[in-house]
C-alpha cells in the first residue's frame, strides 16, 4: 500500500516536471524557429507558481471551482493507467478505450468551469472544443480500432510487451497508417496550430480559458502539464514501441534507462507538433472537421482494414 | 389462486383502470404508483424463483387460443428494464400528470410493454404490442395530433409487417408458441444443412426477416424507420417519456433478440457469416451505426430540450442494435448491458427535463439558462446522467460503451468500430449543448424564482440516479446476470471487474483513483488564496462594462460551424420523403374521389356492369 503510494506520487512528480519541461520546450523551439531568444525553459514553472500563489482569487460558483479540480483530478486517474517503463501501477488495467476516453474527459472539467462563468467567449470556445473533439474522434476511433485489430488485445501494457518482440508499431504497414493519422490527431489534442481553433488567441481571446486566473489558471497549467505528458506518452506507447530495458542488473538502473528512452521517444512526437505547429496558420472549425473527416480519416480507416483482414 | 405472472402484467392495467374511474386527486396517483410497484416486487420476487428453477411458465386458454407465458433469464431483464424504468416515470407523472386519462393509458402501455416481454407466443406477442402501440399513441394523441398520427401510421405499418410475418410462420408450421417455432425452423436449418428440402424457401426467410425487421425497427427507432420518434417523445408527458423512451423502446430491441431466438439459426443456415457476425446481423448492425450517427448529428442540431433527447434517444439504441446485429456472445451479452444502462440513463434525463419543464414552463433552449444554481438537487442528478451518456467512467455508461467497443472491435468489424467511436463523441457534443444552455450562464430574470423539484420527481431521480452509480462501480452485477443468459462465463471477473480476457476494466479501482486524482487536485486547491465570488455580468468583455442587457450566452445555433459542415447532408431527409409519399398518395386518392368514387349512382352503375361483365368473359 504504501509502495504503492510512493510509486503513485514519484510518478506524478516526474510527469509534472517534465510535462512542465515539454511546455518550456514548446516556446523555446518555437521562438528559436521565429528568431528569437525565448524565454529559459522553467519559465512555465514560475508562472505557474506565480498563478497559484495569487492573493485574489475569483469564482463564478461551485461548479466554476469544481470543473477545474475534476479536470486535474482526472488527468492524473489518465496517467495511472498509462505504462510508464517498468513502473507503473495500474498497466494491468490500461485499457485502450479506457485511456482513450480518460485522456478525453479532462476536458468536460474545463468546459462545465468555463461556461459556468457565462463568459460569451468561453461559450464559443466551448463549441470549439467540442466541434474540433467531433471532428477527430473518426480518425481517432479507426486508428485505436487497427491497433486493438492487428495485436487482438486491448490491454496497452500486452501491446508494449509484444513491440519488443515484433518490433515497433510503425513498422507495420496497417499501424503506420493508423500513426499517421493518431499523429495528426494530436496535434489538435495538444491545441497547437492548425487547430488551436478552440483555444484561438487573439481571436477568442484564449475560448474557455478567458476567464481562469489566479490558482484556478495555476490548476489548468498543472492539468495541461500533466496532460501533455499522458499523450505524448501514450502515443510512444503504443506506436513507438514504449520502452522496456533489462540490459543493466539493478532494476533501478532499467527503470531509468527505461524512462530515458521513453523520454527521446516523448519529445520526437513533441517536436513533430511543434515543428506543424509554427509553419501552419489556423483553420476554421469547418475547414477542420472537413480536414479530419477526409484525409486522417481515409488513411486511419485503410489501416483499420488492412489490420482486420 | 393467480398466476403471479399475470399479477406482473395485469396489475398496472387494473390499476390505470381504477384510477381513471375513480378520478380523485391524490387516490389515483396513490392507486397508479401501486399499480407499477407490484409487478416490480413480484419481479425482484421472481429471481428467487429462477435461481433454483429455469423458468415460470404459465398458460390460458381463451377464445380458441392458448396463450403461453415464460419468465426465464433474458425477458426476466427486460421485465426488470420495465418495472424500474417504469415505476420511476410513474412516480414522476405523479407531480407532472395532469388528469386521469394519462394515467390509464400510461399504466395500460407499462401492461402491454410487460406482456410483450413475457409472452411466449406470437399471439399473445403480437396482441399486446398493439395494446403498447395503441395506449402511447392515445398519451401522443392528447398532445399533439399530427404527431400521435405520424407516430400511428408508421406503428400500423410496422404493426401489418408483423401480422404478415406471423402468418406466413403459421402456415408453414401450424403454430405460434415460440418453443415449436423454434424446433421446426431449427429442424428445418438441419434439413437444410443435409441437402434435403426445406420447408421455408429462401426467398420466404428474406421475406419473413425483413418484415421482422420493419416492425421491430419503427418500435425501436431503427434509421431510417426513425422519423415518428422525435415528434412522440418531445410531444407527451415528459414523465411519461422516460418510460416511452426508456422500455417501450425496448420492446423493438427484444423484438430483435425474438428473431435471433426464433429464426437464428435458420437465418444462420441460409444465409452465413460475415466474419463473426451472422449475415442478416450485419444489416441489423449497419443499421444500427447508422441510426447511432444521424441521431446523434440531429440531436446535437434541435433547439429544443426534448427533441434533443428524443434524437439522442434514438442515438442510443442504435449503439443496441450495432451489439444485438454482431451477435456473438459476447456482443449481445453487451448490447443487453446498454438497454439497461439507456433505460436508466434516459429514463433520468426525461424525468430531469420534465422537471424543468414542470417548473419553468418552457422547453426551448433560447428561454433558459442559468438554472443550476436554482435547482441543485435536478442539477446534481443531471451531472450523473450527463457523465453516464457520455460514458465517462466510473458511471454505468462507460461499462455498457466499453463491454461493446471491445466486443465490436474484437471481432474484427473496422467500419462499426469507427462509427462507435463517432458515437461517442457526438454524445459529449450534444449533451454539452444541454449543459450549457439549461444550468450554466446567464439567466433570464423571469426564472429568478424557479424552484428545485417537487419530491415525487426528486425520488424518481434519485432511484434511478442510484442505479447508475452503482451498476457504474459494481459492473459485474449486471455482467452476472447476463451471464445466467448463455450459462456460461462470457464476462468474466468479479462484482467490481470485467474481464474479457483480451481487456479488463474494474470499476471500483477507478473510482478509487479518480478519488485520489481529486483529492491532490483540492489539496493544491485549498493552499492557494481564498476565492470570492462575483456575479456572471462580472466577466471579460473585450474591455466593455458588462450589465444584464447584454446577452451573454449563445442561445441560438449553437452548433452553427457543424450545420454548416454538413450542409450538404441535412438535405436528406428521410422524414420529407414520406411525408412527400404520404402526399403522393393522397393525391392519388383525390384524383380518385374526382373520377372514379365521384358519388355518381349512375357511374356506381357502370363499374358494377363491366365487372359483372368481366365475370361473364371470363366463365365464372
Amino acid at each position: 500500500m504504501l509502495m504503492i503510494a510512493v510509486k503513485a506520487f514519484l510518478i506524478l512528480l516526474y510527469a509534472t516536471f517534465m510535462g512542465f519541461m515539454f511546455m518550456g520546450i514548446i516556446r523555446i523551439v518555437t521562438a528559436r524557429i521565429h528568431r528569437r531568444v525565448g524565454p529559459p525553459i522553467y519559465q512555465p514553472i514560475l508562472d505557474t507558481i506565480k498563478l497559484l500563489s495569487k492573493k485574489s482569487n475569483i469564482t463564478h460558483g461551485l461548479i466554476y471551482d469544481f470543473g477545474v479540480i475534476y479536470a486535474l483530478g482526472a488527468t492524473i486517474l489518465a496517467l495511472m493507467f498509462i505504462p510508464l517503463g517498468g513502473v507503473s501501477i495500474l498497466r494491468a488495467y490500461g485499457d485502450l478505450i479506457l485511456i482513450t476516453f480518460l485522456l478525453e474527459i479532462p476536458m468536460l472539467g474545463i468546459m462545465f468551469a468555463a461556461m459556468s462563468s457565462g463568459n460569451p467567449w468561453a461559450g464559443l470556445g466551448a463549441q470549439r472544443a467540442l466541434l474540433t473533439l467531433l471532428a477527430i474522434q473518426v480518425p481517432l476511433g479507426f486508428a485505436i480500432v487497427a491497433l486493438a485489430e492487428f495485436y487482438g488485445t486491448f490491454s496497452t501494457y500486452e501491446i508494449v510487451m509484444a513491440q519488443q518482440t515484433v518490433g515497433w508499431s510503425i513498422t507495420h504497414l496497417p499501424l503506420l497508417l493508423a500513426a499517421i493519422a493518431y499523429d495528426i490527431v494530436l496535434q489538435a489534442m495538444f491545441g497547437k496550430e492548425p487547430f488551436d481553433i478552440m483555444i484561438a488567441p487573439g481571436e477568442i481571446s484564449l475560448g474557455p480559458m478567458v476567464e481562469f486566473g489566479g490558482k484556478h489558471m495555476g490548476i489548468l497549467q498543472i492539468q495541461h502539464a500533466i496532460a501533455l505528458f499522458a499523450e505524448t506518452l501514450f502515443f510512444s506507447n503504443i506506436f513507438l514501441g514504449g520502452a522496456v530495458v533489462t540490459a543493466f542488473a539493478s532494476p533501478i538502473l532499467n527503470t531509468i534507462a527505461s524512462l530515458a528512452v521513453l523520454l527521446i521517444k516523448q519529445l520526437a512526437v513533441l517536436m513533430i507538433a511543434i515543428f506543424i505547429g509554427v509553419i501552419f496558420p489556423r483553420f476554421t472549425i469547418d475547414q477542420a472537421a472537413r480536414f479530419y473527416w477526409k484525409w486522417p480519416t481515409i488513411i486511419a480507416a485503410a489501416g483499420a482494414i488492412l489490420a482486420a483482414l | 389462486m393467480i398466476n403471479e405472472l399475470m399479477i406482473i402484467i395485469f396489475a398496472p392495467l387494473l390499476a390505470g383502470v381504477l384510477a381513471w374511474l375513480l378520478d380523485i386527486k391524490g387516490i389515483r396517483e396513490a392507486i397508479g404508483v401501486i399499480g407499477a410497484a407490484i409487478p416490480l416486487a413480484y419481479l425482484i420476487q421472481a429471481y428467487q424463483t429462477l435461481s433454483t428453477q429455469p423458468s415460470i411458465q404459465y398458460s390460458i386458454a381463451l377464445a380458441g387460443f392458448k396463450f403461453e407465458f415464460l419468465l426465464y433469464q433474458i425477458n426476466w431483464i427486460f421485465a426488470m428494464i420495465a418495472g424500474v424504468v417504469g415505476f420511476a416515470a410513474v412516480l414522476g407523472m405523479v407531480s407532472t400528470a395532469k388528469d386521469s386519462y394519462e394515467w390509464l393509458f400510461a399504466l395500460i402501455s407499462l401492461t402491454g410493454v410487460l406482456g410483450v416481454f413475457l409472452a411466449d407466443d406470437l399471439a399473445g406477442f403480437f396482441i399486446f404490442w398493439e395494446v403498447m402501440t395503441f395506449a402511447s399513441f392515445m398519451m401522443v394523441l392528447k398532445y399533439n395530433r399530427k404527431a400521435s398520427l405520424k407516430y400511428f401510421l408508421l406503428s400500423v405499418f410496422g404493426a401489418y409487417a408483423m401480422l404478415i410475418a406471423i402468418g406466413i410462420i403459421y402456415a408453414k408450421v401450424g403454430a405460434l408458441d415460440f418453443a415449436t417455432i423454434q424446433q421446426v425452423l431449427y429442424q428445418d436449418a438441419m434439413r437444410g444443412a443435409f441437402g434435403t428440402d426445406t420447408l421455408f424457401s429462401r426467398n420466404e426467410m428474406i421475406l419473413v426477416f425483413g418484415l421482422f425487421l420493419i416492425a421491430f425497427g419503427v418500435k425501436a427507432g431503427m434509421f431510417p424507420l426513425h422519423v415518428w420518434a422525435p415528434d412522440a417523445y418531445s410531444e407527451t408527458n415528459q414523465s411519461y417519456t422516460a418510460m416511452f423512451s426508456g422500455v417501450l423502446s425496448k420492446a423493438g430491441v427484444y423484438g430483435m433478440l425474438v428473431i435471433y431466438i426464433l429464426l437464428g439459426t435458420r437465418l444462420m443456415y441460409e444465409f452465413g457469416k460475415f466474419g463473426a457476425a451472422p449475415k442478416f446481423g450485419y444489416i441489423i448492425a449497419l443499421l444500427g451505426g447508422l441510426t447511432i450517427i444521424v441521431g446523434g448529428l440531429l440531436a446535437a442540431l434541435q433547439e429544443d430540450i426534448r427533441k434533443l433527447f428524443a434524437y439522442s434517444s434514438i442515438s442510443q439504441i442504435g449503439y443496441i442494435l450495432v451489439g444485438i446485429g454482431v451477435g456473438t456472445a459476447l456482443s449481445i451479452e453487451a448490447a443487453i448491458y446498454h438497454a439497461v444502462s439507456h433505460a436508466l440513463f434516459k429514463g433520468l434525463f426525461f424525468l430531469i427535463v420534465a422537471t424543468i419543464i414542470y417548473r419553468t414552463g418552457k422547453t426551448e433552449f433560447k428561454d433558459m439558462g442559468g438554472l443550476a444554481e436554482k435547482m441543485p438537487i435536478t442539477f446534481a442528478m443531471a451531472f450523473v446522467a450527463i457523465l453516464s451518456l457520455a460514458g465517462i467512467p466510473p458511471l454505468v455508461g462507460f461499462a455498457s460503451k466499453w463491454l461493446l467497443f471491445e466486443a465490436v472491435i474484437h471481432e474484427n468489424m473496422p467500419i462499426l468500430g469507427g462509427m462507435i467511436f463517432f458515437g461517442s463523441a457526438i454524445g459529449f457534443v450534444y449533451l454539452i449543448r444541454f449543459t450549457y444552455a439549461v444550468w450554466f450562464g446567464q439567466r433570464p430574470t423571469d426564472l429568478d424564482d424557479t424552484k428545485d423539484a417537487p419530491l415525487p420527481l426528486a425520488i424518481a431521480m434519485g432511484i434511478l440516479a442510484l442505479l447508475n452509480v452503482v451498476f457504474g462501480i459494481a459492473p459485474g452485477l449486471v455482467a452476472k446476470e447476463l451471464n445466467k443468459i448463455f450459462g456460461k462465463e462470457v464476462i468474466g471477473g468479479t462484482i467490481y471487474e470485467l474481464n474479457l480476457g483480451f481487456g479488463r476494466y474494474n470499476g471500483l479501482l477507478i473510482t478509487i483513483w479518480l478519488v485520489v486524482g481529486l483529492v491532490i487536485a483540492a489539496i493544491i486547491y485549498f493552499l492557494g488564496a481564498k476565492v470570492r465570488k462575483v456575479p456572471v455580468t462580472d466577466t471579460y468583455q473585450a474591455g466593455n462594462p458588462v450589465t444584464m442587457e447584454y446577452n451573454l450566452t449563445i442561445r441560438r445555433n449553437f452548433f452553427l460551424p457543424l450545420k454548416e459542415t454538413l450542409a450538404f447532408w441535412l438535405r436528406i431527409s428521410f422524414d420529407r420523403l414520406y411525408q412527400d409519399i404520404g402526399k403522393w398518395i393522397e393525391d392519388l386518392a383525390e384524383t380518385m374521389r374526382h373520377y372514379i368514387y365521384n358519388g355518381s349512382v349512375q357511374a356506381y352503375a357502370w363499374y358494377l356492369a363491366i365487372v359483372l361483365l368481366i365475370l361473364a368473359l371470363w366463365g365464372v
